[in-house]
């Protein structure tokens, strides 16, 4: 032991209080202790990194680094030390080296259970799951009387597959829980147990298991739908078709109910949207649609059971269903009508149906007020006559009928010129038909007929914003931002608005401002930071809860993040920005003029004079390699408190030195996450082919011809790796050998 | 339309509808925080293609002092998915779950004074009360309606225990 370390009784008995405070929070008591015993002791290495703890919390960092680190270097083998210099790296959250330092906290004191918890949490962030099971078990052995610990412990098994140990966990902490009344956190943690025994694979197991434990069960839906899904994988028909008919009464809107009683009634793919493209037999399809029909009769309200039919059915049985379909939707004025009918179009005879059933109607109802000449039913309202040239009218923009649509909605305006629906529709067209600026116009009158909705407005912002006006569309954006917020662009970005960030990266992107475009693509990139982050506080709050199925979701959500169609729109836009950036040809001072007028030019190259000088200091004195890391990560916490943005143009994006390695940040999140995405490979191989790697271009080019071999791009790129090859023939035999054979299977 | 259940996965969609739609709005930790507390009360509906088209983010209220309840945080239904009944739809399996699971009382929601066409919903629709107005609730100095629907029938009120008391008599 430092003898260094051993206080006097008196001060002994004030660190003890300095710690009591740091665990209440009570910062600014600690920061004052903390002084009393430096005063007398300005070596004690544990109060000087408690000082610094509380001076961090006290959003003072850069002391709290300080403090921390002399602290450290009186007293090296203090646990104190190590475990307050992993807190301080964990809230900047630089995990690594925080993990880094808990890993030799615990070489100094092994058991200390708060440095365990730490580094439990710290684990589980990271996904260091062997790890996390010998910290876990290491706590429980500690303090077997702590539920969480068990379940943690359980989870730790779960995680890696070890289903066995998981159950077993589980058991031994539920034996002591026998007498537990009926609560919420008890039943959520036996349907936990029951998800062990289904992802273990033993569904008899599992179904037992749910009889068992069901008068304890808060959560009566979930242990029925588990108890029907089970039934049908056990073949147990009749009881699936009960237990399904059941969660139907509760629920007749759900799809997963739905299929789940055609699954029971046979048909396997019931479970798959495409079952439709399956050539069903004359009594397949009646048996399939009676199923419907009598959902149908006992939930009248039911949409799906109205809806997914038209799926199934054919030919005449399916213009009788789409007509009774479409004339009560239009006859209610459904907006939504078009956006549900158009998936059937995939079939080019419904397509003819429906086309031949709403020209039909439009006919009639202009002429005699009815959907049918036959004119049997009671004159209908002049507002079906309205939806049903605002269907005709989006019929024909899918079929870029461009002129034909325009004046079927002129023709609905005319008839009804306040309704906001005709003139979103109308700007739809217009951007279809390439007229943007028109489109934008359009959108905005229809903000104007109902100011106090969101929603148009977000529309009619988006719409200009692909006419490249950006003043106007943060203009509108702001009468439903935050007043207090400084900007609408600030109040947008702090509420994590993935649409907008997106929307203008490509407005920046086309108007050439690729510094903006980045920006705001790296806008999107730390939303998905803060998304990963946000889940830390779960890993403890969750055990205590025990929504410990919902957590399991939870954490491969975050896993999976990156696969988002957000992400890889906004990677779609920073790699061609990055691209367009790499070739660029640079002057002779590495700036990128091609974009530039003449002012700007003398601009970039004035402050391109100044980085430079700047950084020649920064070599001078350049930190230890730590510090850079600390340094980087300082501007976060910054941007919570002073919302002024150092650099609203994104100019560091611009001043990368290698523009690919920028892009391949991107791509390789995709590459883990989203491999059967089209866009990963295409974008992997703009990169790859740049950087003269032939190999991974020739991977990326493969795999991209594997997912879509019929992909304009990819036949481009097919010659374009040619070309490459040809100019820069490689010298090693084998790799010539593999490009060959490869080159072989996709052209 | 499909009506289910909110996972995780749902999260960042209902954000982004809340963003489109309506002028409170939350960062991914409070929807997280919903979901990994309550996960049973919060219902997505999405379009064939699977895309979200409206949802009800909700919570309970736990407080000592009040029986529990049931709380509406947030519902929106895309303007273009309207008077397909999607929001009443909504609505009933989330109350239905608040009482089923949580044994709540009544469900409680705050409304724009401003918005009639979410008063005329939450009232003539979705029959709530007017409970009462609470002053400068919105950051922005606007009143909201306090309102709430009854749950529970008064008449048969049955404490939870007895009936799972019952339940595992059976069961046995």
């Amino acid at each position: 032991m430092n003898a260094k370390r051993e206080l006097p009784a008196k001060e002994n008995a004030i660190f003890k209080n300095i710690l009591r405070n740091y665990e209440h929070k009570q910062y600014k008591k600690g920061l004052k202790l903390a002084d009393t015993i430096l005063k007398k002791f300005p070596e004690h290495g544990e109060t000087l990194a408690m000082k610094g703890l509380f001076l961090n919390n006290l959003e003072k960092k850069e002391e709290g680094y300080e403090f921390v680190k002399k602290g450290l270097r009186y007293d090296l083998t203090s646990h104190i030390c190590w475990h307050v210099f992993g807190l301080l790296y964990r809230s900047d959250k630089n995990y690594e080296e925080a993990a880094k330092c808990y890993t030799h906290a615990l070489k100094y004191n092994k058991n200390d259970m708060q440095i365990l918890r730490d580094f439990a949490l710290l684990q589980t962030q990271m996904r260091h799951y062997d790890a996390l099971i010998e910290t876990r078990t290491q706590m429980l052995q500690q303090k077997p009387t702590n539920p969480p610990f068990w379940v943690g412990l359980a989870i730790a098994y779960q995680l890696v597959g070890k289903y066995d140990l998981a159950i077993q966990t589980l058991e031994a902490h539920e034996s002591a829980l026998r007498e537990m009344p009926v609560n919420f956190e008890h039943s959520e943690l036996l349907m936990y147990h029951n998800r062990l025994l289904e992802e273990k694979g033993d569904i008899q197991a599992a179904l037992e298991h749910l009889n068992t434990i069901e008068p304890k069960v808060c959560d009566k839906r979930a242990l029925k739908e588990k108890r029907a899904q089970f039934l049908l994988k056990l073949n147990r028909s009749e009881e699936a078709e009960k237990a399904y008919r059941q969660l139907i009464s509760e629920n007749p809107d759900s799809y997963a109910y739905i299929r789940g009683l055609i699954a029971v009634k046979g048909f396997d793919s019931g479970m798959k949207e495409d079952l439709s493209l399956h050539d069903l037999t004359a009594e397949q399809q009646s048996t399939m649609l009676g199923i419907f029909d009598d959902i149908q009769k006992d939930y009248p309200r039911s949409n799906a059971a109205r809806n997914l039919p038209l799926n199934y059915a054919k030919g005449e049985n399916f213009r009788n269903r789409a007509d009774v379909y479409m004339q009560t939707a239009l006859r209610k004025g459904v907006p939504s009508l078009f956006v549900d009918i158009k998936r059937l179009y995939t079939n080019a005879e419904k397509e003819r149906i429906v086309e031949e059933l709403v020209t039909g109607y439009a006919k009639s109802l202009e002429e005699n007020g009815h959907f049918n000449e036959d004119g049997t039913q009671a004159i209908e309202p002049p507002t079906a006559y309205l939806w049903t040239l605002y269907f005709l009218a989006q019929h024909y923009d899918k079929q870029r009928k461009t002129d034909l649509a325009l004046q079927t909605i002129d023709k609905a305006i005319e008839h009804t010129p306040t309704l906001v629906e005709l003139y979103m529709t109308k700007g739809r067209i217009l951007k279809h038909g390439g007229k943007i600026e028109a489109a934008a116009r359009v959108m905005n009158e229809a903000r104007e007929l109902d100011l106090q909705d969101r929603f148009i407005n977000s529309k009619s912002a988006k719409y200009y914003i692909r006419d490249d006006k950006i003043a106007e569309a943060e203009k509108i954006l702001g009468l439903f931002t935050r007043p207090d917020a400084a900007s609408p662009l600030q109040d947008l970005t702090d509420m994590q608005c993935m649409w907008f960030a997106l929307e203008e990266g490509d407005s920046y992107q086309r108007q050439g401002k690729l510094g903006k475009a980045l920006k705001r693509y790296h806008t999107v990139d730390k939303f998905f930071a803060d998304y990963f982050d946000d889940q830390f506080d779960f890993h403890t709050y969750c055990l205590r809860k025990t929504t410990l199925r919902s957590y399991i979701d939870s954490l491969q959500f975050e896993d999976n993040l990156k696969s988002s169609a957000y992400y890889i729109r906004a990677a779609n836009g920073a790699v061609k920005a990055y691209m367009t950036l790499a070739d660029i040809p640079k002057t002779a001072n590495g700036m990128d003029e091609a974009n530039m007028t003449e002012a700007e030019k003398k601009k970039a190259r004035n402050k391109a004079r100044k980085a430079e000088l700047k950084a020649q200091k920064d070599k001078e004195n350049k930190p230890p390699k730590k510090e850079q890391v600390k340094e980087e990560a300082a501007p976060k916490k910054a941007d919570v408190k002073k919302p002024t943005d150092e650099d609203p143009d994104g100019e560091k994006y611009l001043k990368t030195q290698d523009p690919l390695a920028s892009a391949l940040e991107w791509i390789h999140p995709l590459e883990q996450l989203a491999p059967k995405v089209i866009d990963t490979h295409l974008l992997g191989f703009e990169v790859y082919l740049r950087k003269g790697s032939l190999l991974l271009a020739l991977k990326a080019l493969v795999n991209s011809h594997k997912i879509d071999k019929n992909n304009g791009q990819v036949a481009k790129n097919v010659t374009r790796f040619k070309e490459a090859v040809k100019a820069h023939p490689p010298t090693n035999e084998d790799v010539k050998a593999v490009i060959e054979s490869q080159l072989a299977t996709i052209s | 339309m499909n009506i289910r259940q909110a996972t995780p996965e749902d999260l960042m969609s209902m954000q982004n509808s809340n963003l489109l739609n309506l002028p409170e709005n939350y960062q991914m930790k409070y929807y997280l925080y919903h979901a990994l507390s309550w996960p049973q009360l919060s219902y997505v509906a999405e379009d064939h293609k699977g895309r979200i088209v409206g949802y009800v983010l909700a919570k309970m209220e736990e407080e000592p002092t009040d029986v529990p309840h049931g709380h509406i945080t947030s519902l929106a239904v895309l303007r273009t998915y309207r008077r397909l009944g999607l929001a009443e739809k909504l609505m009933t399996q989330s109350q239905k779950q608040m009482v089923e699971v949580f044994g709540a009382h009544y469900c409680s929601l705050h409304v724009r004074k401003t918005n009639r066409a979410a008063l005329s919903l939450y009232k003539d629709t979705l029959t709530f009360n007017v409970d009462g107005i609470e002053k400068k609730y919105y950051a922005d100095g606007e009143d909201a309606y306090a309102m709430r629907k009854n749950l529970i029938d008064t008449k048969k009120v049955v404490p939870r225990g007895v009936v799972e008391e019952i339940n595992t008599a059976v069961a046995h």
